[in-house]
């Protein structure tokens, strides 16, 4: 009968180890590396290393290949002192996942060496519940949930676009939402702009948008900007955001956006209506094109969605 | 209606951006036809020429912006060998669609 002893001996012949601060060097220079977390939630929650994905070591096979796709994808597995994460990356490449390394000294290590660590507060038991169908995606997952927990969005205009924008966003759980526009609800804005009710009319839109989101998810920070982006407070305001929403109505905005996104390396949501029709895009600097490669000049003035 | 539908694709695409997960819809125009209940895709490239995000961008900061409207929307015709369509009078729209 083989030992404990002789299954990690084996297994250390076959996976390739590095330290923690090798890891660290490599994610700081930004290469994509999948770093999977084989330890038991509990021990995740705790603290772990960022952007880690915690698959149990029990799951591992089960569940890798949604969390990671190709699986030529660099890989790093840890565990707590990294001897369970040598056994799981042993079987990760048997799996066909060529490039797993394992990390020497676990987490203990890593963090020992004083590199940096993310710790989750414990979700409350609303929060398991609300969420819960998010969970049963593999893909969203906790970690998927958490990360819309910290994100902050920003949405210009809470309109038509902006309002049912808002809302799903908030019902989803993105932590902090930046509610922008500088009008009042008009008895017309009723047909489409859902936020906002019958008793609004006359109200600053971010006062009744606000209202609706926080009544809908009280775990969103509800941020009112009462007023419209303009080129002197654009850049102040966006830096504080992951993500732009645009759903303004007009071209000046638009491009203002599209601008002050790219050069502050802001990902900009797009959208747009007229009558019937609709468009949507994303425009992400350097990883697409922007607003003024799809419109290097504005169509002319009056075809503008209202 | 018709907001509703796009807001709902840009909310998605937020979700997803924030996620990590799935085909983000960048470099890609999706449009839609409520009438005919229709989606087309347009695939979107960028402008080698953009004076925004091309080669040699002319656009470097917002000041374009601060001298009205007209020129910050025209600007980029210049490149392009196209009339600049300079709105005469900028519509007087209200921000929230």
């Amino acid at each position: 009968m083989k030992t404990l002893k002789d299954m990690l001996a084996e297994a250390r012949q076959v996976v390739p180890e590095e330290g923690p601060e090798e890891l660290s060097r490599r994610l700081r220079a930004g290469e994509q590396i999948a770093v999977i977390d084989v330890r038991d939630p509990d021990e995740y929650r705790d603290g772990h290393i960022e952007g880690a994905t915690n698959i149990s070591r029990g799951f591992l096979e089960f569940r890798i290949g949604a969390a990671v796709t190709d699986p030529k994808t660099p890989m790093v597995v840890y565990c707590q002192s990294g001897l369970r994460s040598v056994l799981a990356a042993k079987s990760l490449r048997e799996l066909g996942y060529t490039t797993v390394v394992n990390l020497k000294g676990g987490f203990q290590k890593w963090a020992q060496s004083g590199l940096p660590v993310v710790k989750d507060a414990p979700l409350t038991t609303d929060q398991i519940q609300r969420y819960s169908r998010h969970f049963l995606l593999s893909q969203i997952g906790e970690k998927g949930q958490r990360a819309l927990l910290r994100s902050k969005v920003l949405l210009i205009g809470a309109g038509g676009l902006g309002s049912p924008t808002a809302l799903y966003l908030a019902a989803a759980g993105v932590g902090t939402i930046g509610l922008m526009d500088g009008d009042v609800v008009d008895l017309t804005n009723l047909q489409r702009q859902i936020l906002h009710t019958t008793a609004d009319v006359g109200k600053p839109k971010v006062e009744s948008g606000a209202r609706s989101l926080r009544a809908l998810n009280p775990d969103v920070n509800v941020i009112p900007l009462p007023m419209r982006i303009d080129v002197d407070n654009v850049l102040d305001i966006i830096k504080d955001y992951d993500l732009i929403v645009d759903g303004s109505d007009n071209f000046d905005t638009r491009y203002l956006v599209n601008d002050a996104c790219y050069l502050a390396g802001k990902t900009n949501v797009h959208g747009s209506i007229f009558q019937f029709e609709g468009m949507a895009t994303v425009f992400a600097p350097n990883e697409g094109p922007c607003y003024r490669c799809l419109y290097p000049t504005p169509p002319p003035p009056g075809l503008v969605p209202s | 209606m018709l907001p509703g539908m796009i807001g709902m694709v840009q909310a998605t695409e937020a979700i997803k951006r924030l996620t990590g997960v799935g085909e983000p819809l960048i470099g890609r125009l999706l449009t839609y036809d409520a009438l005919g209940m229709r989606f087309r895709e347009v695939k979107l490239r960028r402008d080698p020429n953009c004076p925004l995000c091309g080669a040699n961008p002319t656009i470097k900061d917002l000041s374009i912006h601060a001298e009205g409207a007209a020129t910050a929307c025209a600007v980029g015709g210049n490149d392009h060998g196209e009339p600049v369509a300079a709105p005469t009078a900028a519509p007087a729209q209200r921000s929230g669609g």
